[in-house]
């Protein structure tokens, strides 16, 4: 009688415990993969380690963009929810409305990923924090930020909410200054919290921070300067291109109208462009000078070489050139200082047939640049037509090609470092390598230009605005029509003034240009050239360019 | 004396004890090390919004605006009109 019982008790517990090991067996041999899988998907997250984007500098070290750590605030609706009390306390932090925070949440549904917040900043996600939300967490991220906001965008750039590189150096090199992200498997706990890493996949690796050549202070000079003239004149844009003379370096790249680049959200597209490096214009009597260095190299001419202008037009073939007056037979210096067109297109039909665009061509005009800037035009001076005379006389004073204001710097950087060309850089130079080139020109005829050309910003010039006291000026004015639906349009017009200072050892190169400025009569020498003289005036001391105008200096300083 | 297997089998043994307890010896120093790092990631967190913060203040208060602004309206300096030379 019992002996049964106890075998029973026996066989039950033998059925018990091999039907925990057929489960045993079963769970950790047949379905293992999938519970495994399973647990891993509940607790091992990766996790992105987001890189730091490189600091963009000026050449003097001041910061032009930079990334400042922020937080994104994310919460997992499929997992939690917020209560009505935690919601109303992450709002108050937040700054938003709690009803606002609700709806966003009862929107949600379901879904495992809703950012609440995106880019606080670090004191205000310190707050979450203390709120000790369950369910809320803390994601870093990076937000740029730019300083000189509108004075250099254009240059510097922007960055979209991923931190891409947009716009401008941020675009052009992107590879440099963007970060690789970093990867990390963690184990965590069912409230999120990280426990454990499990694998460290890649470490997040910075990236490199970049030194433009720009100087800050001439960039805000020549900021402010090109607006209060687009302003004062009711142009339609302005660009202002700053080159060093000696190395080719950009100092300051400004344009009108402009944007900022820390909120995006209220300027249009309009002010996003790069026009000193994007647009394209006629580049008018800013052409002379090379016109006149054609003119010294055929040997035929010299600066005094005398040019009759009367009766101050003249038509080749059937168009009619000419000057606003008569000015009678004048010297080529003089020609250049009065910018006759008449006596330009002369001089260009007595050069052999390519010699002006041979000029130009060798200046660069017409060729890429090659800063790496997004957009660079490379502008247009085409050999089409140099047999006809027409096209040869217009090309000696600037129509018939089109060029963007950094082109037409890089130009006359040729004029002013002695015939020989440099390469333009947005990047800082290493100061201890000198920049060096093949002459294109020979040095005493750009040195005679040069001479010609400071006699445009003498009191009878064209641009006696564009002087400077204490300094030696030279410059070209020059302004061009606009084409418009039915061939040139009287109304509409550009006005440059290209110019280099100091004369006896150039040191800047700047071309201004205003676009469509509301006074019709006014020239280059009314609308461009004050801008000139007042940025440059500054710009000089700024980068302690000792005075070469000795005769003014002498008699000043006893 | 102990037979050569048995010897074997002990250090073997004393070998898995020892890298058992080396085992549970480094997760805990990895516990730790991870503690370290995750504060040490803090801070640095916190310098460089500093640093960034305090690079934005200094090109802020050495803006050129901001120079010009002081040294012409609070010291009442001027540009040179004309070339001023002094002898040193």
């Amino acid at each position: 009688m019992k002996a049964w019982r106890h075998y029973a008790v026996v066989i039950l517990f033998l059925l018990g415990c091999s039907g925990v090991a057929a489960r045993v067996v079963y769970l950790n041999i047949t379905e293992r993969a999938f519970l495994q899988e399973q647990g891993d998907a509940r607790a091992v997250r990766a996790q992105t380690l987001p890189a730091y984007r490189g600091v963009i500098y000026d050449r003097n070290g001041e910061p032009l963009a930079i990334s400042t750590p922020t937080m994104a605030v994310w919460t997992d609706p499929s997992l939690v929810r917020l209560d009505g009390e935690s919601v109303a306390a992450l709002a108050g932090v937040l700054g938003v409305p709690a009803r606002e925070l609700q709806q966003q949440l009862d929107a949600a549904g379901r879904r495992e990923f809703l950012y609440l917040a995106r880019r606080l900043p670090w004191e205000q996600a310190q707050r979450v924090k203390a709120l000790e939300l369950k369910g809320v967490y803390l994601q870093r991220e990076y937000r740029r930020y730019y300083p000189a906001a509108e004075i250099a965008a254009h240059v510097v750039g922007v960055t979209d909410v991923d931190e891409a590189g947009i716009e401008g150096v941020e675009l052009a090199f992107d590879d440099r200054l963007r970060g690789q992200h970093g990867r990390k498997v963690v184990l965590q706990d069912r409230r999120g919290e990280v426990i454990k890493d499990l694998e460290f996949v890649r470490a997040p690796r910075f990236g490199s921070d970049m030194h433009l050549s720009l100087d800050l202070r001439l960039q805000y000079l020549a900021y402010r300067e090109i607006k209060a003239a687009v302003l004062a004149n009711g142009a339609r844009s302005g660009s202002l291109v700053m080159l060093d003379a000696h190395t080719g370096e950009v100092l300051a790249m400004v344009n009108e109208p402009s944007y900022n680049p820390n909120d995006l959200s209220s300027g249009t597209r309009e002010g996003m462009r790069n026009r000193a490096v994007t647009d394209t214009y006629e580049p008018g009597s800013t052409m002379k000078p090379f016109t006149a260095l054609a003119a010294l190299e055929s040997g035929a001419y010299s600066p005094t070489t005398e040019i009759d202008t009367s009766p101050g037009y003249f038509s080749v073939g059937r168009k009619l050139i000419q000057d606003t007056g008569n000015l009678g037979t004048v010297s080529l210096t003089r020609a250049l200082q009065k910018s006759s067109q008449v006596a330009f297109a002369k001089v260009a039909l007595t050069l052999p047939d390519r010699a002006v665009f041979d000029v130009m061509n060798r200046a660069g005009l017409g060729q890429f640049v090659g800063t790496g800037l997004p957009g660079e035009a490379a502008g247009s001076l085409s050999e089409w037509g140099l047999d006809k005379p027409i096209v040869r006389a217009t090309l000696a004073y600037g129509y018939g090609l089109a060029v963007s204001p950094l082109q037409l710097a890089r130009a006359y950087v040729t004029l002013a470092n002695d015939g020989v060309p440099l390469p333009v850089s947005i990047l800082k130079h290493d100061p201890d390598a000198p920049v060096t080139g093949t002459p294109v020109f020979a040095a005493e005829q750009t040195r005679a230009v040069l001479h010609m050309m400071e006699a445009v910003t003498e009191k009878n010039g064209t641009a006696p605005r564009a002087s400077v006291a204490g300094y030696r000026v030279a410059g070209k004015t020059g302004t061009a029509r606009k084409v418009g639906a039915a061939g040139y349009d009287d109304e509409r017009h550009v006005t440059l003034f290209a110019g280099i200072a100091p004369v006896s050892n150039p040191r800047l190169v700047m071309v201004v240009v205003i676009n469509e400025p509301a006074g019709a009569a006014q020239g280059g020498g009314g609308v461009a050239a004050p801008v000139f003289g007042r940025v440059a005036a500054r710009a000089l001391r700024v980068l302690g360019e000792p005075p070469d105008d000795l005769l003014l200096a002498e008699g000043a300083g006893r | 004396m102990i037979r050569r297997p048995l010897a074997t089998f002990l250090l073997l043994l004393l070998l898995v004890v020892a890298s058992s307890i080396q085992v549970v010896w480094m997760s805990q120093a990895v516990r730790q090390l991870h503690v370290e790092l995750q504060s040490a990631q803090r801070d640095q967190d916190q310098h460089v919004a500093e640093q960034s913060r305090l690079l934005l203040e200094r090109s802020a208060l050495t803006a050129f605006q901001n120079v010009e602004r002081i040294a012409e309206g609070e010291l009442a300096m001027h540009f040179p009109e004309s070339v001023e030379r002094i002898e040193r």
